[in-house]
């Protein structure tokens, strides 16, 4: 019995002292990493689109309702018409399968100043063009107007600053008569320069607002 | 004799456990305290080591790591502390006081790879020595373009390593932000005006967020996840707005006639700074989460500030100036320094790291542009590897 009691305690101190030897090299603890998925981030370099997801492939973008999302809810009391006295914007699902014509009004291209917003004097006349061509050619069909920058200015600064100019552009073909619903805006921003040069010049025609003729499937 | 044995046991069992766990104790010991001393702006001086054993890749991920987070690896000669250990099998490490030779750190990684071993080991140093959260373990998501109108939102470590496409929708994406671990917010352009979507990282489910007339962008996720701060054009120019993360309760804050640009939150939620063109020239103004009057948040010596980002201890405002190129500037959030601006480096959007003290921006021509991270207080730069043609935009995970 009491020999059996010096075994156990023998071996008590063997797995002790082996523990605390493995401590003596110099570890009080290990710490594990957790939760990475080995080879899915570890490796570097440019990497491969991947799925993130389980199914394959990346799931399609869905415009809401069928996915249990509450719709969005402008909130009680909540008036579009008087948001800082703009006109409220057309909805470009509208427009979708419209077919464009960019040659149309490419002659039309406004042009802006170096971080400004407003329809120059010079550029008012292109818009006279188009307002009237609208009324007189192209009853039933739509506008879209798309705003653009220089690279002059950090990105969401330009695509705040591509939609103003677009919806300043919007307001002057209202004015001029045509009716809000059928002009849709867009910004780019800085994404799609006109020109892909960085100078003056470049940047010159990069400060822009392109019209495009929208024309309802199965119209000519 | 046995119970002599017995005692002896006991005695020598007493001896080894003291022996073997004092100096490993010493991680909590008040006897290696360490000195925290402060620049003129409140920064941490860079605390001096001297990093030794590790070779190759592990050395080079542990000192960039240590760069970013306060602690520099110096001569031998001028360190305060010793890193020592290696990376042969598994990473095992030693942080210790020169001075004294007070182990303050001694410890071993298992799991995941070398380079995870490491940031794991550099994130233990850095809060010993330093107080302030770990980021060698931090991600961060990025817009890269591959070509003009083609970009896609990617993630990946906060030293760039390991990226991953998130999306492959070859449309323009634009100024993604994390909210948790598994969630993005950005924008995107796949279904034609830009609109901001939420995505599930690990189920891949993609939902909408704002999808108004007009445009909708430059979403920021609050601190607590719950709300979304956005520019929406619906009421006929660029205005800010909140919503709940789902898009309910959707509240307009602005309403000006110019456009309004890029918010972002404080690290309490209460407040959004953004940029406004109200005055003329962008300013940047802070107002209410809840709605109120905005005040500008002077930026003296630093024109046309744009696309705010509140560190997370709530102290500074990161933005870029514009004059003839882009400046990575920080002001005070709360007034001090009389409004005057700190220039610290060339590049554009900058965004915090969780302990308040590194950014990653980015810099370069438009369409060309790289990745950086920046120690603030040093204003040393490391610039990451580029993906695709030109990547921009990075969102640090908080």
């Amino acid at each position: 019995m009491k020999l059996a009691k010096s075994v156990y305690l023998l071996t008590v101190v063997l797995t002790l002292s082996s523990a605390l030897v493995g401590c003596k090299k110099g570890l009080n603890r290990t710490t594990s990493i957790p939760g990475q998925r080995e080879g899915a981030i570890a490796d570097g370099g440019p990497s491969q689109p991947r799925d993130l997801g389980q199914g394959g492939v990346i799931p399609p973008l869905n415009r809401g309702n069928e996915t249990g999302v509450t719709p969005v809810n402008t909130g009680p009391g909540f008036d579009t018409t008087k948001d800082g006295g703009g006109i409220a914007a057309a909805h470009d699902d509208k427009f979708t399968g419209w077919i464009e014509n960019r040659d149309e009004f490419a002659n039309q291209t406004v042009h802006f100043d170096f971080d400004k917003s407003n329809i120059k004097p010079g550029e008012v006349g292109k818009l006279e063009t188009v307002a009237r061509k609208m009324k007189e050619s192209f009853k039933g069909k739509a506008l879209r107007i798309e705003g653009h920058c220089d690279e002059r200015g950090t990105e969401e600064y330009n695509r705040a600053l591509g939609d103003r100019r677009a919806v300043s552009i919007r307001e002057k073909l209202v004015q001029l008569g045509l009716d809000p619903e059928m002009l849709p805006t867009i910004t780019f921003g800085e994404e799609k320069p006109a020109d892909p040069g960085h100078d003056d010049a470049a940047w010159k025609k990069n400060r822009r607002g392109e019209l495009i003729l929208l024309s309802p499937p199965g119209s000519n | 004799m046995n119970k002599l044995s017995t005692l002896t046991v006991f005695a020598i069992l007493a001896m080894m456990l003291s022996a073997a766990i004092a100096p490993l104790g010493a991680a909590d010991d008040e006897r290696y305290s360490i000195t925290k001393s402060k620049d003129a702006l409140g920064f941490l001086k860079p605390v001096p080591v001297n990093v030794s054993g590790f070779t190759g890749e592990a050395d080079s991920v542990l000192k960039n790591d240590l760069l970013f987070m306060g602690v520099q690896h110096v001569p031998i000669d001028q360190a305060q502390y010793m890193i020592t250990g290696s990376a042969s099998g598994r990473v095992e490490g030693r942080l210790t006081d020169k001075p004294t030779k007070g182990i303050l750190l001694n410890k071993a990684y298992n799991g995941g790879s070398t380079r995870q071993q490491i940031h794991a080991f550099a994130d233990d140093i850095a809060r010993a020595l330093t107080g302030l959260p770990g980021i060698a373990q931090t991600k961060m998501t990025f817009k890269a373009e591959k070509g003009v109108g083609r970009s896609e939102i990617y993630i990946a470590d906060f030293d760039g390593f390991g990226s991953q496409a998130v999306t492959s929708d070859n449309t323009i994406v634009a100024r993604p932000e994390w909210r948790g671990r598994d969630m993005l917010v950005y924008t995107s352009y796949k279904l034609g005006s830009p609109r901001i979507f939420s995505h599930h990282l690990s189920s891949g489910a993609r939902n909408p967020i704002a999808q108004h007339p007009g445009g909708n962008y430059s979403a920021a996720v609050s601190p607590d996840g719950s709300k979304v701060a956005m520019i929406l054009s619906k009421g006929g120019s660029p205005d800010l707005y909140v919503a709940n993360i789902d898009g309910s309760g959707l509240k307009q804050l602005t309403k000006t006639r110019e456009s309004e640009s890029a918010p972002c939150w404080s690290p309490d939620g209460r407040m959004i700074c953004y940029g406004s063109r109200e005055r003329g020239a962008s300013l940047l103004f802070t107002l209410p989460a809840s709605g109120g009057s905005p005040r500008v948040l002077s930026t003296t010596g630093a024109p046309t500030p744009t696309e705010p980002d509140w560190s997370p201890d709530g102290k500074w405002v990161a933005f870029t100036s514009q004059t003839r190129t882009f400046q990575i500037c920080i002001v005070p959030a709360n007034g001090g320094t009389g409004g005057d601006a700190i220039v610290l480096t060339e590049g554009e959007d900058p965004s915090w790291a969780p302990n308040s003290r590194a950014l990653l921006f980015c810099r370069g021509l438009d369409h060309a542009k790289q990745l950086s991270l920046l120690d603030v207080p040093t204003k040393q730069v490391k610039t990451l590897g580029r993906i695709l043609e030109s990547n921009s935009q990075p969102s640090w995970a908080k």
